[in-house]
């Protein structure tokens, strides 16, 4: 089956992220292939390029990125919920004047809207929020 | 059948109970997160309507010291029993 994840919990804050990384390595373990996450609300820190942690502790978008480049899983971020909190990309860095950026490929800043789409795109999708 | 995930607890929260109103007959109940001190009595009593339906993930009681210590009418899961309850259900429905 293809999944789908919405995660919408901030990385190192609640268990959110987390739990959703550990059920996306158990269902493509199982054989499914998981299409895509979808970053929403505090989710969308877990898309910053410039997160750092310490290197005995889980490394959260190090493991999303991988997953896209493992498993081909396409990693998307709401850009409403991600330029307010200051997680931008290098487009939207420039047309805001901004010195810096946080989201790099693969992450993809996209609308809303494209959360329908996944809805409808995908077997099944679940849902991971603080 | 719907999947209900919950992660919250009966002490600390009413979503509990929102979530056994919005509960179908054929449905089932996954705890995860602080969702499984509900699966520790006396807080398991919470759930005695829908026994039977009623799952917990194992991760998340053995996270929190509380491995054996479930109420033996919900039945435990890991993350792979996780996925196969997802597979069974037509679709999920998380509250938090």
């Amino acid at each position: 089956m293809n999944y789908a994840l919405l995660v919408q919990g901030a990385p190192y804050s609640q268990q959110a992220a987390h739990s959703a990384l550990r059920f996306a390595h158990a269902l493509i373990a199982r054989g499914h292939t998981l299409g895509t996450i979808f970053f929403y609300h505090d989710g969308v820190y877990n898309a910053s390029r410039l997160a750092t942690p310490p290197q005995d502790e889980p490394h959260l978008v190090e493991a999303w990125r991988r997953l896209h480049e493992d498993h081909g899983t396409s990693l998307l971020v709401c850009i409403a919920a991600a330029l307010r909190r200051g997680i931008i990309d290098e487009r939207e860095a420039r047309r805001h004047g901004k010195a810096g950026y946080a989201v790099e490929s693969p992450f993809e800043l996209t609308g809303l809207g494209q959360l329908l789409d996944v809805h409808s795109n995908h077997d099944r999708l679940v849902t991971f929020s603080p | 059948m719907l999947l209900h995930i919950l992660n919250r607890s009966p002490a600390s929260s009413r979503v509990p109970l929102d979530t056994l109103r919005a509960m179908g007959d054929n449905d089932w109940l996954l705890l995860i997160e602080d969702g499984v001190y509900g699966a520790v009595g006396p807080l398991a009593d919470e759930f005695t309507s829908i026994q039977g339906r009623v799952f917990a993930l194992k991760e998340d009681l053995v996270s929190r010291g509380l491995e054996n210590r479930h109420d033996a009418t919900i039945e435990l899961v890991d993350m792979d029993g996780f996925v196969a309850l997802t597979e069974q259900a037509t679709q999920t429905v998380s509250w938090y």
